[in-house]
């Protein structure tokens, strides 16, 4: 317990210190040391969770706690305000009232009977979580030292250096996220809840550009309905079941599907707002515009993780009820193949990963809809390498972007020579989200498995067209990186030593990951699911993930060893025996002047307009929750 | 133990493989040039080109492209071997795909203009037949109850009795995933297209002799995908398999000689249209009846 505490506090306390600190160099050295401690701190408490019984709970009576979670509401609504009332967004201001008025009566009227005896507790999905936000999480703040100061000097000469307030913002985030995977108290994950809402509300707005407090607010709009949807759970909770704790709460909701409708979907709904599900998906791409540190962090660690961890842990309940259960596979699945065909349609990169997160993320919400163990095993390694994998590949953006000036994947052509480590790695991380015997795709495997035992022909149908085009977006932005001139300048010697770690850390854990992920299968997963559903489930058989296993450390030593080795005599590219300049691959045209060939990729716009198809997501989807909602308050109205 | 059987199955196919695929490779000029009203080349004319591409010097546009290559041939021997061992079935699907990907990884890093076209077609047509594939693997869990192939051993009627509709399906991207005209916009065999040799521009010697041998695994490959679907309990059953897929090999001959190339647009939307109508009908129908 002391180790959950202090996961909790201490990187609060370190928030506090970078505050104050504004010296680079001193800077450095706290984040550093702090993002070493976490990183260990967490290893240390699943090495314990893992030898040890778990799930553990810790018995913890304080009103102080219950009253700080009460101030930090307040808080938070407060903050809100002020900037909705800065920047005229009325419609922020509205909602952030409703909501604080809302938790407000909730605390004062109707949480004080109800006692939770073990607030804080831990199991095998905590610690799963636990590992993404402590090194995962962790090695972002220390890649954005470097970032960061890049990010300075690219700034317009004598714009203020809110580098402080950036770090301390990190920081905050994730003691946030511990708060929500550590509570088993309702209205402590709630808070942990509103905390991330709000410092991604001020991390995305941190230029303060037009843009980025556009996209702020919308952020903040559509995760307060979220929240507000949260509350209204709590309220359900506490009136029809009266209890507040998530243990409880779920193991009623086994017991009696029917009286717990409600509540699980407004539970379902806040998930569905925080993982940027569609028609909520905007907001994560318009988190874009902040600097890729930030994006690294919402992406993969935090925030859209809080929402998908809430619905993974609902699903045994979801599994039992139809409505929120079909609210999520019906959107997460729509989610997964729109957003694949948008990536399709996008040069930037930054954009390509938003809108591939979003679909992977649709993914995870429709395993958690379906519910079987065999859903819940496909959706814990979704969210490991989805983690892994993404902030790699955020990270490595983020250094080509300072260095080639550019995060359009048009600009990308010829990295391999130019960035040649930096390509690599990149590749890496491309791979491992979509090709066997990659991580994501051995979930996605998984996931396949679960469609097909639980009989759900859409999803099924859904996840073959939208893998098939996961295929087209990644490789050929995996093709644009691969090309070889052999006469460009190498950029990436001046990368920081605080970003190579990072990347290399995520590089690391992927190799780890493909390889031992029948042992995270055996000693992480499979309890958890024992625990929860009382049956185990392997999906994909050990056997082939032996295969997968070699063959990834095989693909990873053709990438950074074989690639750039082969010792063939070398010979100009062919074009048409009418070349200029082979290296700049210029011809002679059939006006005798000089033409260069130049290729750009393929996507699609006629086939998969964004506009058109963004908008029968969301509508499609839209209407399905809206009127789902509608349907479970009704059924619970029946039975006040 | 079924490491070990599948070890052995990737290396009897290593060496099985590209002798049946340069047969039919054989066969299939020989077939095209009769249609065409030819005599065509001796049976054995696909192995003296290959022969003749090994004897030829090592020269590349770039050190990584034979890497490539090289490790597209494994993994399409490896998918082979997990196939013919009565092994999973979407782990076969799966190294497969990453054969293709890294064939056309291997197109992308010459930064030829030619290749560029070529692998950006390739790419397009991995995406229009993936789904078919992929739900093809379901329908084949839903039949036999596992996603291992030597469950159609077990069956005691073959599985083109419940899921023909899906078979039909794959008949048609088997045209993609064989190359064959209409769908061959990547690579073809016919000199007279816009684009001929579009992924293989740059490779030549060595390398393309291994592109060629991957191409014989990969055509046996995918005719053991269509014999699967009737082959059952009774031993036998295996001649009919064999036949069958020689019969769509021949239908795959015919086609390929007598249908014009299409646009991309055509190939991309017919492909998920059969898909989606055959897969998800046939999937639907085993389901819920």
């Amino acid at each position: 317990m002391t180790m959950l505490g202090f996961l909790i506090v201490f990187p609060l306390i370190i928030a506090a210190i970078l505050l104050v600190v504004r010296n680079n160099a001193a800077r450095s050295v706290v984040v550093v040391a702090a993002s070493l401690i976490i990183g260990l701190a967490s290893i240390w408490l699943v090495a314990v969770g893992l030898n040890g019984a778990s799930p553990m709970y810790f018995e913890l009576s304080s009103p102080l706690i219950d009253g700080i979670c009460t101030a930090v509401g307040v808080v938070v609504a407060v903050t809100v305000v002020c900037f909705g009332v800065k920047y005229k967004n009325p419609l922020a201001v509205v909602l952030a009232l409703i909501q604080v008025a809302l938790s407000l009566v909730f605390e004062m009227g109707f949480a004080h009977g109800i006692h939770v005896e073990t607030p804080l507790y831990y199991d095998q999905l905590t610690l799963l979580m636990v590992f993404i936000i402590g090194i995962i999480g962790s090695a972002i703040c220390v890649y954005a030292l470097g970032y960061m100061e890049d990010f300075q000097a690219h700034e317009p000469e004598g714009s203020p250096d809110r580098r402080p307030t950036f770090f301390a913002l990190m920081f905050v985030f994730l003691s946030a996220m511990f708060v929500i995977v550590f509570s088993d108290h309702l209205v402590w994950l709630f808070t942990g809840w509103e905390v991330t809402t709000l410092c991604s509300f001020l991390l995305i707005a941190y230029t303060r550009t037009e843009e980025a407090i556009r996209n702020a607010f919308r952020q903040i709009v559509m995760n307060l309905l979220g929240g507000i949807s949260f509350a209204i759970g709590l309220f359900v909770c506490a009136l029809s079941l009266n209890t507040l704790s998530l243990t409880e709460f779920l193991v009623i909701g086994q017991l009696a599907p029917h009286i717990a409708v409600l509540a699980v979907t407004a539970f379902a709904f806040a998930g569905v707002t925080k993982a940027a599900q569609m028609p909520f998906h905007t907001w994560l791409l318009g988190a874009m515009v902040a600097p890729t540190p930030t994006s690294a962090l919402l992406h993969s660690s935090t925030m859209v993780k809080a929402g998908v961890f809430l619905l993974v842990k609902l699903a045994p309940v979801l599994a039992l009820c139809p409505i929120p259960g079909g609210m999520l596979t019906f959107v997460g699945g729509v989610t997964f193949l729109v957003c694949s065909c948008l990536a399709i349609t996008q040069s930037n990169a930054k954009r390509v990963l938003a809108y591939s997160t979003i679909a992977n993320l649709g993914l995870i919400t429709a395993c958690a809809g379906v519910g079987t163990p065999e859903a819940v095993w496909a959706a814990a390694f979704l969210i490991l390498f989805h983690a892994i994998a993404k902030s790699l590949l955020f990270l490595c953006v983020g250094t080509a972007e300072h260095h080639i000036g550019s995060r359009d994947i048009e600009d990308m052509d010829l990295l391999f020579d130019r960035m040649p480590s930096l390509a690599r790695f990149m590749m890496l991380g491309i791979m491992t989200m979509f090709i066997a015997p990659f991580g994501m795709l051995m979930a996605k495997w998984a996931t396949l498995e679960a469609f097909t035992t639980a009989g759900d022909v859409l999803l099924i149908i859904l996840l073959a067209f939208g893998s098939a085009a996961t295929f087209m977006f990644w490789a050929k932005w995996m093709g644009k990186l691969a090309g070889i001139a052999g006469q460009s300048r190498n950029v990436e010697l001046t990368v920081h030593t605080s970003e190579w770690i990072p990347i290399m850390l995520m590089a690391v854990l992927i190799g780890l990951g493909c390889v031992g992920l029948p042992l995270i299968s055996i000693n992480l997963v499979e309890p958890y699911l024992y625990y929860v559903y009382g049956e185990l489930a392997f999906p994909i058989g050990f056997d082939n993930l032996l295969i997968a296993g070699i063959a990834a450390i095989v693909m990873i030593v053709v990438i950074f060893a074989g690639l750039g080795h082969s010792t063939a005599r070398k010979v100009d590219v062919y074009l048409a025996g009418i070349s200029v300049d082979n290296n700049n691959r210029t011809f002679k045209n059939s006006m005798s002047g000089v033409t260069q060939a130049t290729a750009r990729n393929w996507y699609m716009k006629d086939w998969l307009g964004e506009q058109r198809l963004d908008l029968f997501g969301t509508v499609a989807c839209g209407v399905f929750i809206a009127a789902l909602y509608v349907v479970a308050a009704l059924s619970a109205a029946g039975l006040f | 133990m079924q490491i070990l059987i599948t070890v052995i199955g990737c290396i009897l196919f290593a060496v099985l493989a590209p002798i049946v695929g340069c047969l039919l490779a054989g066969l299939d000029r020989k077939i095209s040039a009769r249609m065409q009203g030819r005599v065509g080349p001796p049976l054995l004319q696909p192995y003296y080109d290959v022969r003749k591409l090994l004897e030829k010097d090592h020269v590349a546009v770039n050190s990584s492209e034979g890497v490539y290559i090289t490790f597209a041939l494994i993994f399409a021997v490896i998918a082979g071997g997990i196939f013919f061992s009565g092994g999973n079935l979407l782990m076969c699907v799966f190294v497969i795909t990453l054969s293709s990907l890294l064939f056309i990884v291997a197109a992308y890093c010459t930064r030829s203009p030619y290749a560029e076209v070529g692998a950006e077609r390739e790419t397009m047509q991995v995406m229009a037949y993936e789904p078919m594939v992929l739900l093809m693997a379901v329908a084949f869990f839903l039949a036999t109850g596992s996603f291992n192939v030597s469950a159609v051993f077990s069956q005691s009627t073959p599985i083109i009795t419940t899921i023909w509709l899906v078979f039909l399906g794959f008949l048609f991207i088997l045209t993609i995933k064989l190359r064959k005209s209409p769908f061959d916009l990547s690579y073809s065999h016919h000199a007279h297209q816009e684009l001929v040799k579009g992924v293989t521009t740059e490779m030549s010697g060595p390398t393309l002799a291994k592109v060629e041998i991957m191409h014989w695994c990969e055509n046996v490959l995918f005719l053991g995908w269509v014999g699967m679907f009737f082959v059952w309990g009774n031993p036998v059953s295996v001649v009919l398999g064999i036949a069958v897929a020689l019969v769509a090999y021949f239908l795959e001959i015919w086609i390929d000689n007598n249908f014009a190339r299409v646009k991309w647009q055509a190939l991309l939307g017919s492909a998920w249209l059969v898909a989606l109508v055959a897969g998800g009908l046939n999937i639907g129908f085993l389901m819920y009846w």
